[in-house]
């Protein structure tokens, strides 16, 4: 039997450096895996957060996209989340910013990413590029994997469940060079606070979709008593949400429960929908 | 509020481009090719986008103008429609636009000119015709009239054809560009109405019916030609009642002589549009109605919609005559 009480919240965390990633393993009290992972990957005991650290570069963003996605079985309701540093001559050293615009030199169409949640960090464009880039005159934001991840990203789910977060790290007044792997960290964990924020939006978001898409408890019951072809098990599963909008469970298993075939009980519930007059002083 | 407004380039310095922008300063402006880049792309969700539309300025390139499908009309022979902007900022359960796009996001062609060519275009085409022009096929005629100004632009091109029909479907309670103006005897203002207990549950974020019977009332008043739209009928307990009160509440309310034409149209979705609207709504209770599969549509029963069509348009005879009432089919 189903646990239909079970948190659906569903997050997958893409991060090319481990200072980059340590303080969400932290704060998601993710752990390692024990068996050997082409990528390092981490998880919660819930299951809920997932992270793999990609490495540097835009094969090795897309390549561990993927990868993530078939090794932590990923539905279509999971949030998809990018988080990195990049430079910028726009924004402020240190600041967070969302990503709703990406382009490159090798895609001559540029890509959209959502920007769902209500907040008010800074959007910015950003260029993904194969190569540091020391000049930042030319565009917002500068990273190194966020083209690739978006493009698979959006392979996966509908682009409201992707996000991508940077954080400013380096720009004309602070060199690239400079960049160590504790600045890294506390430039991430100075952002924790609106990270967390950021994600609570995607994780709400992702608990609601697979609520949406639930099959109704019913169906469980239903299918284990009697059995159904594959038409037969859409049929009920539409039938079954159109009537428990209206009917509670109870009623309908007594409607039921003298049936004799899964077609008996398709009729069943086709004729009770037949009957509803909807109360529309109720909604 | 929008928070992101997509611009094509090659509109970014269109003086309505300008105009536009002008009235969401706060918004945050991203330079796009096309508009098809952002969208209806696959892998997007209407539903989650509805919470939160970005809205895209565009030029139209082509279609400005098309032939309305059969059964499209109110009395002329031939008819047509136009659409300036893509998507609506009502979210009524059932309305095709929500099965139609994947995404629901606002597109506004800024382009206007180049609708008025095609409709001349078409005049010409069918000089002797009786013809009827529908303005906002794809979206409410005139929710968003103050942020684009498209019904007081192409108005200024039907005046000069007093012979040729044009009709703005609407629930907005705009009454922009129509209080400032003098009544066009050839422009119908088309309001869609249902029981207020219904419009409660379905129409979300449009404005209550009882404002819309307010502004049709005024717009009435000042001259200018009404329609009504009883477009879906929604079955439903005491729906018999509802609608009697309903339409009797209207025939009283308005002048009669304002009255252009009434048009009752049963619920109806095409059946793959059915289908993905359920899914994005499946615990919506318009969907635990008494619908089924019929002649390729979903639709209440046959013997549902006759009798809801005959018992409105019979309740209507007392007051008008029957070459005002229309059924809508399409």
């Amino acid at each position: 039997m189903k646990n239909f009480k079970k948190k659906k919240i569903s997050i997958r965390w893409v991060v090319a450096l481990k200072e980059e990633a340590q303080i969400i393993i932290d704060q998601f009290r993710l752990k390692t895996f024990n068996e050997k992972t082409i990528y390092p990957i981490f998880k919660n005991e819930e299951e809920t957060h997932w992270l793999i650290i990609s490495g540097i570069g835009r094969s090795n963003a897309a390549a561990s996209t993927a990868y993530l996605y078939s090794f932590s079985k990923a539905s279509k309701h999971t949030s998809w989340i990018n988080l990195g540093i990049a430079g910028s001559d726009k924004g402020n050293y240190g600041d967070l910013c969302l990503v709703d615009k990406i382009s490159t030199y090798q895609e001559k169409k540029a890509t959209y990413p959502s920007t769902m949640p209500k907040t008010t960090l800074p959007k910015m464009n950003l260029f993904t590029s194969d190569i540091p880039i020391s000049d930042y005159s030319t565009h917002e934001l500068i990273d190194m994997e966020g083209s690739a991840f978006f493009d698979i990203a959006s392979k996966l789910v509908s682009k409201e469940f992707i996000c991508l977060m940077k954080v400013i790290s380096d720009g004309p007044q602070n060199d690239i060079k400079e960049i160590t792997k504790s600045k890294i960290s506390n430039l991430i964990k100075k952002n924790l606070s609106n990270i967390i924020y950021v994600i609570s939006y995607y994780e709400r978001l992702s608990e609601e979709e697979s609520q949406i898409a639930e099959k109704p408890e019913l169906f469980y019951e239903i299918t284990s008593k009697w059995h159904f072809t594959v038409t037969q098990s859409y049929k009920l599963e539409t039938l079954l949400r159109r009537i428990e909008v209206f009917c509670n469970k109870r009623d309908l298993e007594d409607k039921i429960k003298s049936c004799e075939s899964s077609n008996s009980v398709i009729n069943v519930l086709n004729s009770k929908i037949k009957k509803n007059i909807v109360n529309w002083s109720k909604f | 509020m929008i928070e992101t407004i997509y611009v094509e380039e090659a509109i970014k310095n269109h003086p309505r481009t300008k105009f536009i922008l002008e009235k969401f300063k706060k918004s945050r402006i991203i330079s796009i090719n096309k508009y098809g880049e952002i969208f209806n792309k696959r892998n997007q969700n209407f539903r989650i986008q509805k919470a939160n539309p970005s809205l895209i300025l565009a030029n139209k390139k082509d279609s400005f103008v098309l032939s309305a499908p059969e059964g499209f009309g109110i009395g002329s022979s031939k008819n047509f429609y136009f659409s300036h902007m893509y998507n609506c900022i009502y979210d009524c359960r059932y309305c095709f636009l929500q099965g139609m796009y994947s995404s629901a996001n606002y597109v506004i062609f800024v382009n206007f000119e180049d609708f008025d060519i095609a409709i001349k275009k078409t005049l010409e085409k069918n000089v002797n015709s009786k013809l009827t022009f529908f303005s906002g096929y794809d979206c409410d005629s005139l929710a968003f009239e103050n942020v684009t100004g498209f019904a007081k632009h192409i108005l200024t091109v039907f005046r000069t054809y007093p012979q040729i029909e044009i009709e703005f479907r609407t629930k907005s309670v705009q009454k922009e560009p129509f209080l400032s103006m003098k009544p066009m005897q050839n422009v119908i203002l088309a309001y869609s109405l249902m029981p207020e207990l219904m419009s409660k549950a379905l129409d979300n974020k449009a404005p209550s019916i009882s404002k819309r019977i307010n502004v049709i009332s005024e717009l009435s008043a000042r001259g200018w030609k009404i329609g009504l739209r009883f477009d879906p009928l929604i079955h439903g307990k005491n729906w018999k009642e509802l609608y009697q009160d309903l339409l009797e509440y209207m025939y009283n309310k308005i002048s009669l002589d304002s009255l252009h034409s009434v048009s009752f149209g049963s619920l109806r979705f095409p059946k793959r549009m059915y289908k993905d609207i359920f899914k994005l709504y499946p615990n919506e209770p318009l969907f635990s109605s008494p619908l089924s599969l019929n002649n390729k549509m979903i639709s209440y029963d046959i013997e549902i919609e006759e009798e809801m069509t005959s018992y409105c348009k019979n309740l209507s005879l007392k007051y008008i005559n029957e070459n005002q009432i229309f059924k809508c089919s399409i």
